[in-house]
């Protein structure tokens, strides 16, 4: 009955007092179905990195907790939990610093943590609640009058697919960035409008869409494409969740975060 | 017996002063619907994509500008003559213009308030020991809530003359926190401990980083500033959990915070007589 893997995100059919249990290694997720309301409860775990499972919880097993949110939803029908993209841009700070020199470019695989969101099936698809697997930090992007607020992402710079451990919780954004400056590019962080991106998924990843930037320098600005293809890095994609605010054509933003213009005191 | 006194007294009334009356109640009734309506259509629709506060000036230029209006049809109807009135007018308002030289200055302030827009309805500020949100900004005064839900209405003319400061102006701001911590101990184990307090605390931004300074060699201690970035809405919620988390940390890991100290040393022999 319980499942790994990415097929933890399967439509499932919850019956009446039933209780399943998604367990994720920072968060696990309690949903049971109670008359005419779903119950809900999230709490988070100590873990870091692991295996994503579902299972089916005894009532007697599980959580006594205050936090049970409760969701007023009459019909009965199966349940879809969808991975999605966090709902503020990513500033992805690498784990080493990478230059990038004049003419080069380079395919990255970044991990972005999904979030879990649960939606009705029946007799339409309605979100009961979504929540984030993996809590991040926040943190800001740009001068403190016209930057952003973001959520901060510390990963490892993968430069092939083959390092990146298969994972039902982590999508892998594949990043091409082309230095199409004169001077050299300090991969040092950067910013991705995750809620512009698509999950796909395959049997044992999960995928953003493709991101390629080319960088002309810190006055010239940065542009963006999104390829709205799933990525050709494994056969069987398919479109799993919808970007949170799908994105139009080519895009020129400040990405790169490479000008400090702090004044710190 | 009241109704029958009322239909006496209109059947008394000329066919004239009837179809005036008439007139004027019209004008009165119909003049303030439109400019009510006109005030709620540009506050509504017209100006729906607009800040609250150009949305309450206009609505209130509107509703003045129109109700000046209605009086000047109202007395034109009456068959008061404008040229008239407002010569008299004229005389009367150096008249009150001298009796009223403080409300005068205070709508010149409103206005140079309003040009100048140092802060907007909705904008947090604090002015000498007052801190609320902006309710209105009108030409005499601008009306404040409290945090703990009081009314103050500050006049323009004081808020000209006096300091203000707009917490809400900018997206992010930085809550400075200092304390001073005992001689004797290692600091750069204390910086590495805020750092490390900072890090893990959800309300406090990675990026700028926090700033961790020790400012002065104090009487009892070491002063240090811990100053953290963070976004408008978390403030209480940063506010709160930064003290609990510094005292908690600081007691786990042994770290002393200053106390008044005063260390006697006696040289031997001078207690004696």
């Amino acid at each position: 009955m319980g499942k790994t893997g990415t097929a933890v995100w399967d439509r499932i059919d919850i019956s009446l007092k039933e209780c399943v249990a998604w367990r994720f290694p920072a968060r696990s997720i309690w949903v049971e179905r109670i008359d005419n309301e779903w119950h809900v409860l999230s709490l988070p775990d100590g873990g870091t990195r692991g295996a994503v499972r579902r299972e089916p919880v005894a009532r007697s097993q599980k959580p006594d907790s205050s936090l049970w949110r409760h969701y007023l939803h009459k019909e009965i029908g199966p349940v879809q939990p969808v991975p999605v993209l966090p709902n503020k841009p990513v500033v992805v700070r690498p784990d080493r610093s990478l230059t990038l020199l004049p003419g080069q470019d380079a395919l990255f695989f970044l991990e972005i943590p999904v979030w879990f969101r649960l939606c009705t099936t029946v007799p339409r698809r309605l979100t009961i609640f979504e929540e984030a697997v993996v809590v991040l930090s926040k943190t800001w992007f740009g001068d403190p009058i016209t930057g952003e607020l973001c959520y901060g992402l510390a990963t490892r710079l993968h430069q092939g697919i083959d390092s990146v451990e298969p994972s039902a919780y982590l999508a892998v954004c594949p990043l091409s960035v082309t230095n199409d400056s004169e001077m050299d590019l300090v991969f040092e962080k950067i910013c991705l409008h995750v809620e512009n991106l698509s999950v796909f998924r395959s049997p044992h990843r999960l995928w953003t869409n493709r991101l390629n930037v080319v960088f002309w320098g810190p006055e010239q600005g940065t542009q963006i494409e999104i390829d709205h293809n799933p990525p050709g890095f494994e056969r069987e994609l398919m479109l799993f969740a919808e970007a949170r605010e799908p994105a139009a054509g080519w895009n020129i933003r400040k990405t790169f975060g490479i000008l400090k213009s702090f004044t710190d005191f | 017996m009241f109704f029958n006194q009322i239909k006496t007294w209109l059947t008394s009334l000329s066919p004239d002063v009837l179809s005036k009356g008439l007139r004027i109640a019209v004008t009165v009734v119909v003049g303030l619907f439109l400019v009510r309506v006109l005030a709620v259509v540009t506050q509504r629709y017209i100006m729906r994509r607009s800040t609250a506060q150009r949305q309450m000036i206009a609505r209130k230029a509107i509703s003045y500008t129109g109700f000046v209006l209605v009086v000047v049809a109202v007395l034109g109807e009456l068959g008061v003559k404008l040229t008239a009135l407002l010569g008299a007018a004229g005389i009367l308002g150096i008249a009150v213009g001298f009796a009223s030289q403080t409300s005068v200055s205070n709508i010149i302030s409103g206005l140079f308030l309003i040009s100048e827009k140092p802060f907007a309805v909705g904008d947090v500020i604090r002015i000498g020991t007052t801190t609320g949100i902006i309710q209105s900004i009108d030409l005499l005064s601008i009306k404040i809530r409290t945090f703990d839900n009081m009314f103050v209405r500050i006049p323009n003319e004081k808020i000209l003359n006096s300091e203000v400061t707009n917490l809400t102006r900018f997206p992010i701001r930085r809550m400075d926190i200092t304390f001073q911590v005992a001689y004797g101990q290692e600091l750069s184990r204390i910086y590495d401990l805020l750092a490390e307090i900072a890090r893990v605390n959800p309300w406090s931004l990675d990026e700028p980083q926090p700033m961790i300074i020790f400012n002065d060699f104090k009487e009892s201690g070491i002063e240090v500033l811990f100053g953290l970035w963070f976004t408008q809405s978390d403030f209480l919620d940063l506010k709160n959990s930064i003290m609990k988390d510094i005292t908690t940390r600081f007691a786990a890991d042994s770290v002393r915070f200053a106390s008044p100290t005063r260390v006697v040393r006696v040289v031997e022999g001078s207690l004696t007589a």
